[in-house]
């Protein structure tokens, strides 16, 4: 479509009125956002479930080792979380995504419940893993959930004859081992890549499965060259913490990547506040309110009745723990609104302001 | 009933007892918001977009007269619903916990002449904040007419009969010019080009909703232009009386009040929310006007409690009318036709100059004084 019609279309149609009618006529495509529908769904491992997603035209694309923030819908609810590619990019343009159910978590069961059909509305994909074509030797430390973007990896190893990567992927018990058949296969026909399994909780071990968690000597086992990799290592927090206290003075290069969300932090400790509109960031003390802090600090964001009623200024939490002090609720759900005249940063916090 | 007897004033202490009642009711009600009110609220729009839909479908056949006139009341049902329920409660921020783009109180924009964001600042922030404070709230008179004693008299307000009624039936307009503050410019206080800046936004937005209303539409429609024209044109002018009668029943009933600008200062939690209850008035009435109101029905409820969503009135009106009753205040509720007589002999009375009654003061004055 030639701008000016598009433009004058788009002026005409208002974006909820086309998205309300797309999705009446059961459509997932959309004005200006990127929704995706499931269209296969399989029991990847005790407690985790692959979906394949296929996303509207509004898809960006991405590249093996990123994530993406999804969204969707929970008892009237709109929750959001990052879910990690499982697999290069494919010539469908269908997505892989393989979510593990965590206790209490309240997107991840929905999401391992979701049947074909469902629709979830996508981010765009972000994050600094890669593979870039050329020689290059990884070492992959992976464990629970932190396999996804690893397994991308592992799989793109094919398409780049140059790398070769080991993977060792740790779980607590086997049957909890996501790809565990594909792994073995790929490692079977592609010699470049080198797969250990450790599973901690699991009282018999098989042949070539490591028993405990990340340690130097486990470490000494599986890369002796330690030196000349590059580490990536993608799991809960304090694994990624182990790994990095482990390899980061010694290998080439050690990127990790937590998974498990910020934890808010007590008493007025100074935070970063990330202001996304105005590329600010600025340092304010955790447990003051946040409208006050930032014009203290020369701001003017736009605000009105200064006591948490008018909504004048309300901004979108994009990642971070912020704090409602009429009420003292926590608030970490990203993409909330947050009246920032009676908000405190609990944690580092991004801002749409 | 004279005001001074409805209302008792409140010593400080049961002004905060009074607060922390209300504030309890509150995280109440809120705790139980979820699922339920996202439902609603989806429902609401559905059925804003199927009532235009068909609304407008009905009028390309508008030259069968039974097809306008049902058409018509579809399309400006439709529009009532989108502004009231829809629009005015999604602008509060009152659905913001579904983190649902289009139910966004900062960027949701509704389908009158008037631009959201001017509505936000007038209304969200000037109105509510400061309800029926004489010279903070543009609301009282939207600057046009006389409605309390207490405003000025002016041989202009003679008039005010009539400009009342055309002020209803251009109502959206009010509403979209209200922000500009068009008497600063004729008193000087602001300039010509501050006024052109201003007006841009409002300008494109004004524009925008002529073409799709008066041109598009009606071209779409072919031979029937006409008849799909003046359906737009009724439909717009059912809700701009509508939304008028609501709004006005809201604050300028009989016994509602108004305070200077001293009430502001300092001014508690349990203070601002006896000054909300004593300038609101509700409507009583079944669900279907609860619902066609917006539930501004309830508008003292509203106005405690601005962002709680809308639905949830009805179900806090019988315990804030319990919490008034301890408290000695006044919980002023009438049918649509009493309250709107109510209006109307305002609009009537104040044309003519008038003194102030008396009014039971917000504080009680030992209280004060110690
Ligand atoms: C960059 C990135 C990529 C990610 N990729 C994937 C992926 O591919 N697959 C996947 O399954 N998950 C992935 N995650 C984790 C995912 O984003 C969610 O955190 C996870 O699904 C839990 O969400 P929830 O809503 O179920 O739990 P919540 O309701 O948010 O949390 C419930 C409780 O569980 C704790 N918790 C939250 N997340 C975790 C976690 N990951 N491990 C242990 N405890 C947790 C919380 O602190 C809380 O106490 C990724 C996270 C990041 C930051
Ligand atoms: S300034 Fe009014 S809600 Fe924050």
């Amino acid at each position: 479509m030639s701008p000016a019609p598009n433009r004058l279309l788009r002026a005409a149609v208002a974006a909820p009125v086309f998205d309300f009618w797309s999705r009446q006529f059961g459509s997932i495509q959309a004005w200006d956002r990127c929704l995706a529908r499931v269209v296969a769904r399989r029991e990847e491992a005790r407690g985790a479930v692959t979906l394949t997603l296929q996303p509207n035209r509004r898809f960006a694309g991405f590249t093996p080792g990123q994530h993406l923030n999804l969204t969707a819908e929970v008892e009237g609810v709109r929750l959001t979380r990052s879910y990690s590619f499982t697999q290069p990019p494919r010539t469908d343009g269908r997505l892989r995504l393989t979510i593990k159910r965590v206790e209490n978590g309240r997107l991840s069961n929905a999401l391992c419940e979701l049947r074909p059909g469902a629709v979830v509305e996508l981010g765009e994909a972000y994050g600094e893993m890669s593979l870039p074509q050329g020689p290059g030797r990884y070492l992959f430390l992976a464990a629970g959930s932190g396999i996804t973007p690893l397994m991308a990896l592992s799989l793109a190893l094919e398409q780049n004859p140059q790398a070769e990567a080991t993977l060792v992927y740790w779980a607590q018990r086997r049957d909890e081992l996501c790809f565990a058949e594909e792994l073995r296969e790929l490692a079977a026909r592609q010699p470049r890549l080198r797969l250990h399994f450790a599973l901690t909780r699991e009282p018999l071990r098989l042949a070539g499965e490591f028993g405990r968690r990340i340690d130097t000597a486990l470490l000494d086992e599986v890369a002796p060259d330690l030196p000349a990799l590059q580490v990536f290592a993608c799991g809960p927090r304090g694994f990624v913490e182990d790994a990095r206290r482990l390899t980061q003075e010694r290998a080439l290069r050690f990127h990790g990547e937590a998974f498990t969300p910020p934890e808010a932090v007590a008493g007025g400790a100074p935070v970063r506040v990330q202001l996304l509109r105005s590329g600010q960031t600025l340092e304010v003390p955790a447990g003051a309110p946040l409208l006050a802090a930032l014009e203290a600090q020369g701001l003017r964001p736009a605000s009105g009745c200064r006591m948490g009623l008018c909504n004048t200024c309300a901004c979108r939490l994009v990642e971070g723990v912020g704090q409602n002090l009429n009420n003292g609720e926590t608030v970490a759900e990203p993409g909330s609104e947050l009246r920032i005249c009676i908000s405190a940063a609990r944690s580092d916090l991004t801002l749409d302001l | 009933m004279s005001q001074a007897t409805l209302n008792r004033p409140l010593s400080h202490a049961e002004m905060d007892a009074f607060g922390t009642e209300l504030d309890a009711l509150r995280a109440r009600t809120m705790a139980q918001v979820g699922a339920e009110d996202a439902r609603y609220i989806r429902r609401i729009v559905a059925a804003v977009r199927y009532t235009e839909a068909a609304g407008r479908a009905l009028l390309f056949f508008g030259a069968f007269p039974p097809a306008w006139v049902l058409g018509t009341l579809l399309l400006g049902l439709s529009k009532i619903l989108e502004n009231m329920e829809l629009g005015h409660n999604v602008m509060h921020g009152q659905y913001d916990w579904m983190r649902d783009p289009h139910l966004n109180g900062k960027t949701y924009e509704w389908d009158i002449v008037g631009t959201s964001d001017n509505w936000r600042h007038t209304h969200n922030y000037k109105h509510h904040t400061y309800t029926n404070v004489r010279g903070m709230d543009d609301d009282i008179g939207y600057g046009l007419l006389r409605l309390f004693p207490e405003q000025r008299w002016r041989p202009f307000y003679l008039f005010q009969p009539l400009i009342a009624v055309i002020f209803a039936l251009l109502f959206q307009w009010g509403v979209a010019i209200q922000r500009l503050e068009l008497g600063k410019v004729f008193s000087g206080r602001k300039t010509k080009a501050q006024l052109r800046e201003e007006f841009r936004p409002v300008g494109r937005k004004m524009g925008w909703q002529l073409l799709k209303d008066y041109v598009l539409f009606p071209l779409l429609a072919g031979p029937f232009f006409l008849p799909v024209l003046l359906g737009n044109l009724v439909a717009n002018g059912m809700r701009n009386l509508w939304t008028y009668a609501v709004i006005f029943c809201g604050h300028f009933t009989a016994d509602a009040e108004t305070f200077p600008k001293s009430v502001v200062l300092n001014e508690s939690r349990g203070h601002w929310y006896l000054r909300q209850l004593r300038g609101s008035s509700n409507l009583s009435g079944g669900k279907l006007l609860h619902i066609m109101t917006g539930n501004l029905s309830h508008q003292i409820e509203h106005h405690l409690y601005p962002d709680m969503p809308a639905r949830r009135y009805a179900q806090v009106a019988p315990e804030v009318r319990a919490i008034c009753e301890r408290y000695g205040q006044n919980y002023n509720t009438g049918s649509m036709w009493s309250q709107f007589g109510q209006v109307v002999w305002r609009i009537l009375r104040h044309a003519l100059p008038s003194r102030p009654g008396k009014t039971a003061a917000l504080v009680a004055p030992a209280a004060e004084a110690a």
